[in-house]
């Protein structure tokens, strides 16, 4: 054993190794000459790989292993970062670069770090040959979150015949459950965190919020090629690219890695890098929150499955509260979004209670609407949006009399501009998306 | 004799029914039988209509066929004529469908002319005669002004009259007849001459039952028996609640009110008919005929008034309007309600104030799916202020004579007050009372509303003649028998300990040990604690100890007994509540876990916890318990921080480099549901992700000890799985418990002489030498301990006592309305489970001196 490390006061951040047997991938990394942290993910019922895949593989393969270091980074956050196999050639070094700069923006800003010029991956590698494509299957992978989004992008694909498979990382029964009921095959791969991690922590690991939806998607790519799809379709809408809110000159934004900007860059790298026929795109991407959420509440079949409540439920049981908590912004927001589009005893019996009758509440709505607060650090739609949310409901008989209803009302509405609050804008889709042309009709099946 | 659908699809439950019909004939009863489709076949029936193409339908109905084939080859039968002809028809229908409501009536009427048919003629193979008689020949529909074509053709009422011609007819056609549940003949409209009637209509839901009542109405039945697969009604949904009651006996109404409410045995519609030809309904188990079951009929028995059941119903939507201007205004309530009707919303509860009238929707498909709220609201807005509440769920209790109950209701009353209460309704025929509350808390409440009903006597299940056995008691999983008390064996020994001196306490270490080691064997966790505060005699102690169990403390008196009892070795716990700050810096420097539960120590203590390892008690927001005084979560409690400190805590910790190394919940005391401690775990671990540090969860105790005679006695493999469950999903804490009570309070007893006798008008008083400055739970907790007279064991308890102490206070009763045997000056009472929280709450008051403690192995 190594003497014992205090991760804040670490030098080298080193990506050891990498390696793939059988459908389990093992990511090595260290600090300094500390202990080997070793991640494992595993693939279930993994194909032979084929020959003319093989290169296309060991590239995805390397991106995972730097994109999944986050984790393990931000522990101690150290000023150099080493990659053993040698430097990685510039496209590749700018993708981490921002990644691992605007990803953990809001863990630097929350710790009161600054982590401009301190992130800066090996470069000057020669840059590989292009890739070439690799005629992969026509089929999609859709990963599965348990809330609302991605159960929009799966009905989408279902609606126009798409032949995709739920996929998921990690072991959520809330996911599983959702996943099941899409009636999509499944596809379930696990990931290990290394048992190193919860070590450091104990001795005073920095920690927070990493992107995890930027180390998902590079499982997915590996998947991708390992198993045979031509495209991955996540399901991010418009308002994941706003930022949360800036400091000291940086944005600051929770969903960075479910942002276009990420989405380009990822897309972007696995056409030159990895397979020139491999799609990465959010099937949601011109979508508001709010027209995503119309979407959904023609889905009834979701209603007693679903949950965006970011409590983490290991024990999934038969009532609203064993899948809403009811306090966090996402459930705030979920409801407030979901209210303009559904019966109101409909949408109550979903959450199982009335959020905005509960005075409790006010400040979580607030937040939201970015009224004396900021928006949250969570995955919800814009100010703008919930603002036009909630004024819709001021407008309804039926929801105007309950608490939060009537305060926006009275005390929120007369400091606002009338004009900025229609609904209706909201439901327009942008132009902006990365969908390829065989999934774009399920594009329009959403709006 | 009606049969469901589950009695009639396979061969064993026909052998079944012939036995119950032979039984009955055999007691020199006429028989009817009503039967329903065979499982499944009606929504067959349902799924072919909906067919549009012949050839898909006639593949259904070929299908449908076979079942009834295959049946047939089990009971090694020939197709009989009555069910050739059937098919026949079924595929008739199939082949030309009309697609209209009257033919869907024909076809899905088909499912019950099938079964009866294959039923008469299993019946008659086996020896037992009986006569295939079609239903649309005795029951006819009336002709009501608001029905639709719908309504008439599919959810048909019957006039059921006593009908002496038919009952006649029928004597002189035989003694048992099979007949079919749910469709009737279309009568005359009186009011549209081009309706001849006669067509085939269904009954609708609950229809086989409806037709068995209407069969009984019109035959003026000696009873209607409907056989299905419960013993009867309960007093609340067993599947809430375990402990539910079986109902012996109920009238009419109280029956109609409990189906209505919740219950889902009976149709509320099935009882109607018999009300007034008097015609008495009783439920039966097929499987069990030797229950009992649930007799319904016009009660002339004199009884002391109980409530007879308690039940929910979720879903529910309020509607609450208010108005200041219009309110004395005439029609503005038929305005209101005309709304409602416009809308097509059935209002069921209504609530009134001079200002205000708040009424319920149940949860129709059109109230949830469609804009019918909103467009309601929008109109009802223009005459009042409308608020829209849900989703509610209301709670009824129903007992006839509820009035006269209220006052019983107090424990009741204050649970409805730790939770919003939206509306009461209580009807003048004096049947219920319904509370509605927020949905979300109606699970929990149940059990508990359930228990505080028997334990206020509001609900009178000591008697006999209309409670009948518990549902667990019935079908529960077999339970071992509760381990018989330990005094049982020792009553000699303990007589002789009550002779020499009294009162005095007798713990039996035995005891302790057997409870210890069932926990550790049962339970996944990591490390047992026990709550000294319990008991700490410190033979216990050492006893606790040599099991392998830390020691849990709430103050330095403690830390003392610990440190002078036990090995220094044995892990020590510190959990205070409002402590000063010395009690925490002696048990740190003395190098003893310290929980923390409140803002204030970390917030002011500058240096106290500086670079030490701490655990947290937080208030997870509600309490559980057998006793307000014994909850401990939720805001109206001072234990714990509540859940909104929680980040502020560990930022002060982490500044002060204090390492939160546990987290700590405990709600309460006597919890007897074994899911509670996996509730708080699961609860606790999805909190301990947000904090790196934390290592173990404490989920405290409270662990239930029965009290009352056929209580049960907590589940504790159930508890164990449950917890097993949360641990696999989250392996990195290390779970650890602080049992107390459940350890010593069996262990214990306390034993007393009788001083004096007193009668007072009809009350008799038992005078014993202990009192409430011993034993003060019963005044504090209304706690019910078991109460023995050990001198005359083995009299029949023909005497009704209070059992009372020497205190100069009125509260000092340790037993009421006890029945005992005639008790004498001198003789021997033991009060039972007196282990816990006996002699450590006892108090100097009127200085009678300590009850002496004994050991015995």
């Amino acid at each position: 054993m190594t003497t014992t490390i205090q991760p804040r006061l670490t030098q080298v951040f080193r990506f050891v190794r990498h390696a793939y047997t059988n459908g389990v991938v093992e990511l090595v990394y260290a600090f300094d000459d500390g202990a080997e942290l070793i991640e494992k993910i595993y693939f279930p019922e993994a194909p032979a790989l084929p020959p003319n895949r093989a290169e296309a593989f060991a590239r995805a393969l390397q991106l995972l292993h730097l994109i999944a270091g986050v984790s393990y980074y931000k522990a101690g956050v150290p000023p150099t970062i080493e990659v053993a196999a040698g430097p990685l050639d510039d496209a590749t070094a700018d993708v981490l670069d921002a990644l691992y700069l605007h990803g953990l923006a809001e863990f630097a800003y929350r710790n009161g770090l600054d982590l401009r010029g301190r992130i800066a991956f090996p470069r000057g590698g020669s840059a590989p040959s292009a890739a070439t494509s690799l005629a992969l299957p026509k089929r999609t992978l859709v990963p599965i979150g348990g809330g609302k989004d991605s159960l929009v992008a799966v009905e989408a694909i279902k609606a126009v015949g798409g032949d995709a498979t739920a996929v998921w990382v990690g072991n959520s029964p809330l996911i599983a459950a959702c996943a099941e009921r899409t009636g999509l095959p499944m596809l379930n791969i696990q990931r290990e965190l290394a048992p190193g991690l919860f070590e450091l922590n104990r001795l005073g690991a920095w920690n927070g919020h990493i992107p995890v939806t930027a180390v998902n998607s590079a499982i997915l790519a590996v998947a991708a090629v390992l198993y045979g799809y031509d495209s991955i379709a996540f399901a991010n809408e418009r308002s994941a690219s706003v930022a949360t809110l800036e400091y000291d000159g940086l944005q600051v934004n929770h969903q960075w890695s479910k942002g276009y900007a990420f989405e380009q860059l990822l897309g972007n790298w696995l056409r030159t890098h990895v397979a020139a026929d491999l799609d990465y795109c959010s099937l949601l991407r011109p979508y508001s929150e709010l027209a995503i959420t119309r979407a959904f509440a023609k889905l009834t079949p979701y209603f007693d499955t679903f949950s965006s409540c970011n409590r983490n439920f290991k024990l999934l049981g038969p009532k609203p509260a064993d899948r809403w908590c009811g306090h966090c912004p996402k459930c705030h927001f979920v409801f407030l979004a979901l209210a303009p589009f559904l019966s109101k005893p409909r949408l109550l019996g979903i959450f199982g209670r009335n959020l905005l009758d509960d005075e409790a509440q006010s400040a979580g709505f607030d937040a939201l609407m970015e009224y004396q607060d900021h928006k949250p650090f969570e995955c919800v739609g814009e100010g703008a949006e919930a603002r036009a949310a909630m004024f819709a409901l001021s407008q309804r008989p039926e929801w105007q009399e309950d608490a939060l209803v009537a305060r926006f009302h009275s005390e929120i509405l007369p400091q606002l501009d009338p004009a900025l609050l229609a609904l209706e804008p909201w439901l327009q889709p942008d132009a902006e998306h990365r969908v390829p042309a065989r999934l774009q009709p399920a594009l329009a099946i959403i709006g | 004799m009606k049969f469901g659908g589950t009695s009639v699809a396979t061969l064993p439950r026909w052998q079944n029914i012939l036995e119950l019909v032979a039984s009955r004939r055999a007691e020199g009863a006429r028989v009817l039988v009503v039967v329903s489709a065979l499982t499944g076949i009606t929504d067959a029936l349902k799924q072919m209509c909906a067919q549009t193409a012949a050839d898909l339908r006639l593949l259904s109905a070929q299908a449908i066929a076979q079942r009834h084939h295959e049946l047939l080859g089990h009971m090694q039968l020939a197709l009989p004529e009555t069910l050739a002809a059937r098919l026949h028809d079924l595929a008739g229908l199939a082949a030309h469908g009309a697609g209209d409501l009257a033919w869907q009536a024909q076809v899905q009427a088909h499912g019950e002319l099938m079964s009866s048919a294959l039923g008469a003629a299993f019946l008659s193979a086996n020896g037992l005669s009986t006569e295939w008689l079609d239903a649309r020949e005795c029951l006819e529909a009336v002709t009501l002004p608001n029905q639709n074509e719908r309504t008439r053709l599919l959810s048909a009422i019957v006039d059921s009259q006593p009908d002496p011609v038919l009952s006649a007819h029928l004597e002189a056609r035989g003694d048992v007849f099979i007949t079919q549940g749910f469709i009737a003949r279309e009568g005359v409209d009186p009011d549209d001459a081009s309706n001849k009637g006669g067509r085939t209509v269904l009954l609708g839901r609950g229809g086989s039952d409806t037709s068995a009542s209407y069969f009984g109405a019109l035959l003026k039945a000696l009873r209607v028996e409907i056989w299905t697969d419960v013993a009867g009604m309960f007093t609340a949904n067993p599947r809430q609640v375990p402990g539910a009651r079986l109902l012996r006996r109920l009238d009419y109404e109280e029956a109609q009110e409990i189906a209505t409410t919740g219950a889902k045995v009976l149709h509320p519609r099935c009882l109607s008919p018999l009300r007034l030809p008097r015609v008495p309904l009783l439920i039966k188990d097929t499987n069990r005929p030797e229950l009992a079951g649930t007799r319904i009929g016009p009660e002339l028995r004199e009884e002391a008034p109980s409530i007879k059941a308690i039940s929910t119903r979720k879903g529910i939507t309020l509607v609450s309007m208010e108005s200041v201007g219009m309110w004395q205004q005439v029609g503005f309530l038929a305005d209101v309600f005309n709304q409602f009707k416009q809308h097509g919303l059935s209002v069921d509860l209504i609530g009134s104030a001079e200002t205000n009238v708040t009424v319920s929707l149940d949860p129709t498909e059109n109230l949830l799916d469609s804009d019918v709220l909103a467009a309601l609201a929008t109109d009802l807005a223009k005459v009042c202020r409308v608020k829209v509440i849900a989703p509610c769920a209301a709670v009824t209790m129903v007992g006839r004579g509820m009035r006269s109950m209220l006052h019983r209701l107090n424990p009741v009353m204050a649970e409805f007050g730790q939770h919003r209460v939206h509306m009461i309704s209580q009807s003048s025929n004096n049947l219920n009372l319904t509370f509605v509350v927020d949905e979300n808390v109606v699970d929990g409440m149940l059990p508990q509303l359930h228990e505080q009903l028997v334990r206020a006597g509001a609900m009178r299940t000591d008697d006999a003649d209309l409670f009948g056995p518990t549902w667990e008691g019935i079908y529960g999983a077999e339970t071992a028998p509760h381990d018989e008390a330990w005094w049982l064996n020792e009553r000699k020994k303990l007589m002789q300990l009550a002779e020499q001196r009294s009162p005095r306490y007798v713990y039996h270490l035995g005891t302790i040990r057997e409870r210890a080691r069932a926990l550790k064997a049962k339970l996944p966790v990591d490390r047992l604690f026990y709550a000294i505060k319990a008991n700490s005699h410190p033979a216990i102690l050492r006893a606790l100890a040599d099991e392998g169990l830390g020691l849990e403390c709430v103050s330095p008196g403690e830390l003392a007994r610990v440190a002078d009892t036990v090995p220094a070795a044995t892990p020590r716990l510190f959990t205070p509540n409002f402590a000063p700050r010395s009690d925490y810096r002696d048990a740190l420097e003395a190098g003893v876990m310290v929980t923390l539960d409140s803002l204030h120590p970390m917030e002011h203590w500058v240096e106290t916890f500086d670079g030490h390892d701490i655990s947290l008690r937080i208030d997870l927001g509600r309490g559980s318990g057998h006793h307000d005084k014994v909850r401990t979560g939720g805001s109206t409690s001072k234990f714990g921080l509540p859940l909104d400190q929680l980040d502020a805590f560990v930022h002060l910790a982490n500044a002060r480099h204090a390492r939160i190394v546990g987290l700590h919940a405990h709600l309460g005391s006597g919890v007897l549901e074994p899911g509670h401690w996996a509730e708080v775990y699961a609860q606790l671990a999805s909190l301990a992700e947000r904090i790196p540090s934390v290592e173990f969860l404490n989920i405290g105790g409270g662990l239930g000890v029965p009290s009352h005679p056929g209580e049960q006695p907590l589940d504790l493999d159930a508890v164990g799985e449950a917890l097993a469950e949360v641990k696999r999903l989250y392996p990195r804490y290390q779970l650890w418990m602080e049992p107390g009570r459940f350890l010593v309070a069996e262990a214990g007893v306390l034993l007393a002489k009788v001083t004096q006798l007193k009668g007072k008008g009809s009350w008799r008083y038992l005078g014993v030498d202990a009192g409430m400055h011993n034993l003060i739970r019963p005044a504090l907790y209304d706690a019910w301990h078991e109460i023995v007279n050990l001198t005359r064991f083995n009299e029949p308890a023909t005497a009704m006592y209070q059992v009372v102490g020497p205190i100069c206070e009125s509260g000092d009763v340790l037993g009421s309305d006890r029945r005992l045997p005639e008790s004498h000056e001198g003789d021997v009472v033991l009060i039972a489970t007196t282990g816990a929280y006996g002699q450590v709450m006892s108090s100097p008051y009127n200085l009678r001196g300590p009850a002496e403690e004994i050991i015995i192995e």
